[in-house]
């Protein structure tokens, strides 16, 4: 039996997480199952909303299909006041009661991330229900947007490159900056006010060929940022854009953006995960499913039968709730109750999970560019670990890089892991923010790629926020 | 002077050539990387690399070019192949986490000098000279760019680390020629990003090209790693200082940046052959034939089709093989929509060399 114990620093810190270990080798030990064939894995889960049952277990096929092992997972953070007894009893049982939304999927596939789309495409419904914007939602209560030291920084810069640049007669006529995921429009405000005061002060006349795009996702929040930025409408542009496709949008803008500035993006985009066990390579599959407890708790809330519920969320997915509420008015009579059946299945929502054997790395696409020959180095010859191949993110990444003009720069403020070890130490998602998924980025993945296509990556803590878990993400042409 | 024909007479008009580097696949970078990180052994890398040169040489007979290069296939990147051969280049740390890697390089006292101390060009050339029968281009990165990847702490003025690259690449340029060389080009893929050292550049180009009998080309682009340009402008900083230099050919990028650039071969008078590079190597579409016919017909407003060769914008390493092959094959069917336009392109004797494999 292998244990493996990832809240390294939990268990210094958490009296309950050490107390917990004893008791869980107990249950472990007591419970009807090969023990040779068992692997216990102990995490904690730092997201109160998160996909998790305090005690779950996984299928680890073998590539033959003639056998399986079991990972049994446990969340340290809540196994203190639980029969532990029952839930390992519970996880282990071969059946699966509650009620399933989607057949078994890789993880970027997860029904999870049709929430999340939805979130962002009705966030005003959500904001209203409610009764706070989502900027409240975010850690510290506000975005990381208003802070003019750091456009400062970045701008001056932009003006030394530039003023090198014209004196070899190199100058574009038109000077790029993108930001995708705008938010409210404060960055590009502050930002551009900023580059207002310093381009009279420089006296070069930069802020006139200046060209801010902004891209987002939703209409709906890049409405609002324009508004925001309503004083600068002649440099800026506002653009829909697919966050994991950027290059569909934005190709005009191929070399370049002398500087693309990305906040809060990555850890919002769907991700698979992969893991290696005793040196095989394994995709994480995940259905999600509602217990039987709360979807039978719903369905009687929403007037609808537990037969009925899979199909009205679906329906809830596919329309949203403002429709849904059109459509169904015996059950919404308006569009705030829509939300609120909304809000519960989030609530409730959970993910079970499976290990699948991977034929090989090289027959997994990544994104629809990239292999995964690129993860060998990161998931092979390192012992057991589990990552996330960060789909969505390296999408939008890959595809922002060829933006780039050789003398600009990507900055991006996110959740990145920065070692490929700190997979060993924490749990780092899926969990929930709001009505959002968020999942940490995969930092070495992507310096890994960006190594391959020619630029360095580095990441700093956030200067903004100290003790904040953002990390600034800055990627420039090396060589 | 009139310059030295990069190729045989009685040959063809707007003869097609490759700047030097072929396509590197997948597989190919794994393996190199592999034996970089120490995993697989020289000698068998090696074996993989003459397998990989045939392959690159077949294709580019089949897509119908008429003068081949070796690809460039036993070099891990445009410097790091030449500076771990020249002695007194210290590389501290010669283990790579990915073979396209720069090595950190230094110099810490002169480089010595002398016939000795080959870098085996010549052996590389003879390889590939036995696989076809066709005329072979063999170009090498030049001496300002391989100087711009040393760390100098050995020379008081920057300039005597480049003459003195120059001085090793000259010695290594008169062995290929008593190999058999006759078309040799100089690649300066840094030079674009240092303007105000054209001037140095040629000087160094001028030594490494003194008294070697072969046609000699130039090779000035904007940066091709990564299949990115590390640099942009525009080539006025390469004229008037160029046509000091002793080559025969420059070897120009148009297909990326446009042919407004055009205009400083008649501006300042370049009388000598230029390689026009029609073919996009940043960007996988490949061209149609009678896009690659337009760009050498508004280059024939400028240069005689009797000084004009027909290339890619730079080396193919980053495109993926098959995008490769369909680009040259692009590339020749243009050549041959122009060609028939042309009175008398087709000459006697039109075969250039000996066909395919000897």
């Amino acid at each position: 039996m292998d244990v493996d114990l990832r809240p390294v620093k939990k268990l210094r810190d958490s009296a309950a997480a050490r107390s917990a270990l004893g008791p869980i080798m107990e249950a472990v030990c007591a419970a009807p199952a090969d023990l040779a064939r068992l692997r216990v894995v102990c995490d904690w889960i730092q997201y109160k909303q998160n996909f998790r049952e305090p005690v779950v277990s996984r299928p680890v096929a073998h590539a033959d299909n003639t056998d399986t092992d079991i990972e049994i997972a446990f969340d340290l953070r809540r196994c203190a006041d639980i029969d532990l007894n029952a839930h390992v009893k519970e996880a282990l049982s071969e059946e699966h009661p509650g009620l399933p939304l989607e057949p078994w999927v890789p993880g970027r596939d997860s029904c999870i991330w049709r929430f999340n789309q939805l979130y962002w495409q009705a966030l005003s419904h959500w904001e209203m229900a409610t009764g706070r914007e989502y900027e409240q939602s975010l850690p510290g209560g506000e975005s990381d947007a208003r802070n003019t030291e750091a456009a400062r920084e970045l701008i001056l810069e932009l003006f030394r490159i530039w003023d090198e640049l014209d004196a070899r007669r190199a100058l574009p006529e038109e000077l790029y900056v993108l930001e995708l995921g705008v938010g409210n429009g404060n960055q590009a405000r502050t930002w551009l006010d900023e580059f207002v005061q310093l381009d009279r002060r420089h006296g070069r006349e930069y802020y006139h060929r200046l060209r801010y795009l902004m891209g987002d996702y939703s209409p709906h929040v890049l409405e609002r940022a324009r508004r925001t930025v309503a004083h600068h409408a002649e440099r800026v542009s506002a653009l829909v854009v697919e966050a994991t496709r950027p290059s569909v949008t934005l190709g005009f803008l191929a070399g370049k953006a002398f500087l693309v500035y990305i906040s809060n993006v990555y850890d919002n985009l769907p991700t698979d995960e992969l893991a290696c066990i005793h040196g095989r390579t394994y995709q994480v599959e995940t259905q999600s499913f509602l217990t039987e407890d709360d979807a039978t708790q719903i369905a009687h809330r929403f007037g609808a039968s537990r037969d009925e519920l899979a199909k009205l969320i679906d329906r809830l997915l596919r329309i949203g709730p403002e429709l849904l509420s059109e459509a169904t008015p015996g059950q919404f009579p308006d569009p705030g109750q829509a939300v609120a059946f909304w809000c519960a299945i989030w609530e409730a929502l959970r993910l079970r999970e499976r290990y699948v054997p991977l034929e090989g790395l090289d027959s997994y696409p990544v994104t629809p560019d990239l292999t995964g020959e690129i993860l060998r180095p990161l998931i092979e010859g390192q012992g057991d670990v589990r990552m996330h191949v960060s789909n969505g993110a390296l999408g939008s990444f890959t595809g922002t890089l060829p933006l780039v003009h050789p003398f600009g720069r990507i900055q991006c403020h996110d959740l990145f892991l920065t070692s490929r070890r700190q997979y060993r130490t924490g749990f780092y998602g899926p969990g929930k923010y709001d009505g959002s998924v968020v999942n940490w980025v995969n930092g070495p993945l992507l310096q890994l790629v960006a190594s391959r296509r020619g630029f360095g990556v580095e990441y700093t803590p956030f200067r903004q926020r100290p003790g904040s878990n953002i990390t600034t993400l800055t990627a420039q042409a090396r060589d | 002077m009139e310059p030295k024909s990069p190729v045989p007479t009685n040959t063809v008009l707007l003869p097609t050539t490759v700047v030097g580097s072929y396509s590197v696949p997948e597989w190919l970078e794994r393996l190199k990387t592999e034996y970089y990180q120490r995993r697989i052994s020289a000698q068998h890398l090696a074996e993989i690399h003459e397998v990989a040169i045939k392959a690159a040489v077949k294709d580019q007979e089949l897509a119908g070019i008429d003068i081949v290069s070796d690809g460039e296939l036993r070099r891990d990147n445009d410097v790091d192949y030449f500076l771990a051969r020249i002695p007194g280049v210290n590389i501290p740390q010669r283990a790579k986490t990915d073979y396209f890697d720069y090595y950190e390089t230094e110099v810490t006292r002169p480089l010595p000098e002398g016939p000795e101390t080959s870098l085996g060009l010549a052996g590389d050339f003879r390889f590939t000279r036995q696989l076809t029968g066709k005329p072979i281009k063999f170009s090498f990165t030049g001496p300002f760019s391989l100087s711009r990847r040393i760390r100098d702490d050995a020379y008081t003025e920057p300039g005597e680390l480049v003459r003195a690259l120059a001085r090793r690449l000259n010695a290594e340029a008169r062995e290929l020629a008593e190999a058999g060389a006759e078309l040799l080009q100089i690649d300066e893929p840094f030079l674009a990003g240092y303007p105000e050292q054209v001037e140095l550049a040629i000087e160094a180009v001028n030594i490494v090209t003194e008294d070697v009998p072969v046609s000699w080309a130039l090779h000035v682009c904007y940066g091709n790693r990564y299949a990115r340009p590390s640099w942009e402008g525009h080539y006025d900083f390469l004229f008037p200082a160029v046509k000091a230099a002793r080559v025969d050919q420059v070897v120009l990028e148009f297909a990326r940046k446009g042919l407004d650039d055009l205009r400083l071969i008649r501006q300042h008078g370049w009388d000598k052959w230029l390689g026009l590079g029609v073919i996009d190597v940043k960007n996988p579409e490949v061209e149609a034939a009678e896009l690659v016919a337009s760009r050498i017909r508004r280059a024939l407003e400028y240069v005689p089709a009797g000084r004009l060769m027909i290339n890619p914008d730079c080396g193919l390493r980053h495109l993926a093989p098959e995008v490769a092959r369909q680009k040259l094959r692009a590339m020749v069917a243009g050549v041959a929509l122009v060609r028939a336009e042309l009175p008398g392109a087709e000459l006697p004797g039109a075969e250039l060399g000996g066909g395919e494999t000897a």
